[in-house]
């Protein structure tokens, strides 16, 4: 086991908010350091887990998040007393709610759930929970993040985190897989994910023979609702009385990963699937953007955190990602994120996250007092945000007033001097014409280029203006005023 | 012995069986056969029984 690395003191420490079910361990935030709290058992099952084979082998491949372990002082006591041992993890440059996740995300993240346990399980390990809140991403690189979840197992037992995968990472791609359905929504609307006796409404009549929807769905609910009033502790000991084995959760482990596997979702053509040569720029036009953009970010230093709001295929995010650390693609439309996700996930790129969001209803705060995972406002603490070709979307097809628009972009910036990239479609575009013949007329009036210079002045300094050689589109970078 | 934080579910602890290939197929078949026994078994014969799994599980 590698011994304790020393740490400096006095750096204030608070419990991050998501992090309090399981007793035997809490997650707090010193600076930009994570660290976890453990508790004696937890602790031991620490030193047990660092001595195994496999773990040391995640840890190296990236699949479980960098950790060791820091001098147990560094957390403060608390009711609990002090810490038995505490951890230092590998910081996620942006956290992300599974349900921000494309298809693809979402299968990858549970196919890594699975393969860390049949990791694990050989080497008499398992995971407490199985919920896709123990995984994050990486860039396009999904990665486990709950290290406090593995403890040895005990023989003859099921895995406990089965229902929790159903619930947050099975249920959601057969929803999307078989039926077409969109599954973030309903992965926003509740944290511990879909029930099971929602799913088996949905999968009425043949489409129970959908792979996978009989036994996780059907015979699932089943046997929840036969068993409702008998207690785990009697169902394990019957369990371990008719030998039940390791082989059979590794055997369970198998045919998840056979059936995840096979999961597909094809992304259906959009409308913003081909936006890049369907939105009308020339290609001056284009170059000009680009440059303005790539110059923009490349003051903003290396370590700068970037967020593209509207990213559409990437192409932006991927010039910002030329100079910055790390870069969140926002896009709206599922079909597209997941296409530019599976080119980033080909590619190995560790540096650009993308995202799927509706950005006039960005994800709030759920969970537990609504803060148990933090909304996306209050996670955006951005050194860069990028707004191309956005405020129009907002203003003029969503009804958003420009003054709360620009207020909303400067509010996920981190303070100020950091920068606002945005771009402002004039009225006469052909882009925003469209747009506003689809309301009543004079409905958006105050849509005019001198108003939102006005606004935009109001939060930021601005820098540098551009207008493009088309004539009715103009790029601003601003830097946020004290 | 340290129980989980988590409520697994009981009927989410049985579907393990289910789905986990042959040998899991033969723990389900041993359950619900000891399930079907022990609905024919007669009440004064329990006492002289395997130790019944609620027992077991008190380790």
């Amino acid at each position: 086991m590698t011994p304790p690395v020393p740490y400096p003191q006095n750096t204030a420490v608070r419990a991050e908010p998501g992090s309090f079910r399981d007793p035997a361990n809490r997650v707090f935030h010193a600076g930009d350091d994570v660290l976890r709290g453990l508790r004696e058992q937890a602790a031991q099952d620490w030193r047990a887990l660092a001595a195994t084979d496999f773990f040391p082998s995640l840890l190296a491949a990236g699949k479980v998040c960098g950790t060791e372990q820091v001098a147990p002082d560094l957390v403060p006591a608390d009711d609990g007393g002090p810490w038995a041992a505490v951890l230092r993890h590998e910081r996620i440059p942006f956290v992300s709610h599974p349900a921000e996740w494309s298809f693809a995300m979402l299968r990858d993240a549970a196919l890594l759930h699975l393969e860390i346990l049949t990791e694990a399980v050989p080497a008499g390990f398992t995971t407490k929970d199985g919920s896709a809140w123990n995984l994050q991403f990486r860039g396009a690189e999904p990665v486990f993040i709950d290290v406090g979840s593995f403890e040895p197992a005990r023989e003859g037992e099921p895995w406990a985190g089965y229902r929790q995968f159903c619930q947050t990472l099975l249920y959601p791609l057969l929803l999307q897989a078989h039926l077409g359905v969109d599954f973030q929504p309903w992965l926003r609307a509740r944290v511990d994910g879909i029930e099971p006796h929602q799913m088996r409404r949905l999968f009425r009549g043949v489409r129970r023979w959908r792979s996978g929807v009989l036994t996780h769905v059907h015979l699932h609910d089943s046997l929840a609702n036969r068993h409702a009033t008998t207690t785990g502790r009697e169902v394990r000991g019957q369990l371990r009385h008719a030998g039940f084995s390791r082989e059979v959760v590794l055997a369970t482990i198998r045919s998840l990963t056979r059936l995840v596997r096979r999961l597909d979702w094809q992304p259906p053509a959009t409308g913003w699937s081909d936006y890049q040569s369907t939105c009308g720029y020339s290609t001056a036009d284009r170059i000009g953007k680009e440059r303005f953009v790539d110059a923009a970010v490349a003051d903003a230093g290396r370590s700068a955190l970037v967020l593209d709001l509207g990213a559409n295929d990437g192409t932006y995010s991927r010039i910002a990602a030329r100079h910055a650390g790390y870069v969140v693609a926002v896009e709206h439309d599922a079909a597209v994120v997941d296409r530019l996700y599976r080119r980033l996930r080909g590619e190995g790129e560790r540096r650009i996250l993308p995202l799927v969001m509706d950005l006039a209803d960005p994800t709030p705060g759920v969970g537990w007092r609504s803060t148990e995972r933090a909304g996306f406002v209050t996670r955006s603490r951005a050194d860069v945000v990028l707004a191309l070709a956005l405020v129009h979307h907002l203003a003029i097809a969503r009804n958003v007033p420009l003054a709360l628009v620009v207020d909303w972009l400067v509010d996920l910036l981190a303070g100020a001097g950091a920068r606002l990239v945005v771009e402002f479609v004039h009225p006469e575009d052909p882009m925003a014409q469209r747009l506003i013949d689809n309301k009543p007329a004079g409905l958006h009036a105050e849509y005019r280029r001198d108003v939102f210079e006005r606004l935009l002045g109001r939060r930021c300094v601005i820098q540098q203006r551009r207008e493009l050689p088309c004539g009715t589109r103009t790029l601003y970078l601003g830097t946020v005023r004290d | 012995m340290v129980l989980a934080y988590l409520d697994a579910g009981s009927g989410s602890l049985i579907v393990q069986a289910l789905v986990g290939g042959a040998a899991g197929a033969a723990v389900a078949a041993k359950l619900y056969w000891r399930r079907l026994a022990a609905r024919f078994r007669r009440p004064q014969e329990s006492g002289t029984e395997a130790p019944s799994p609620q027992t077991t599980d008190r380790t």
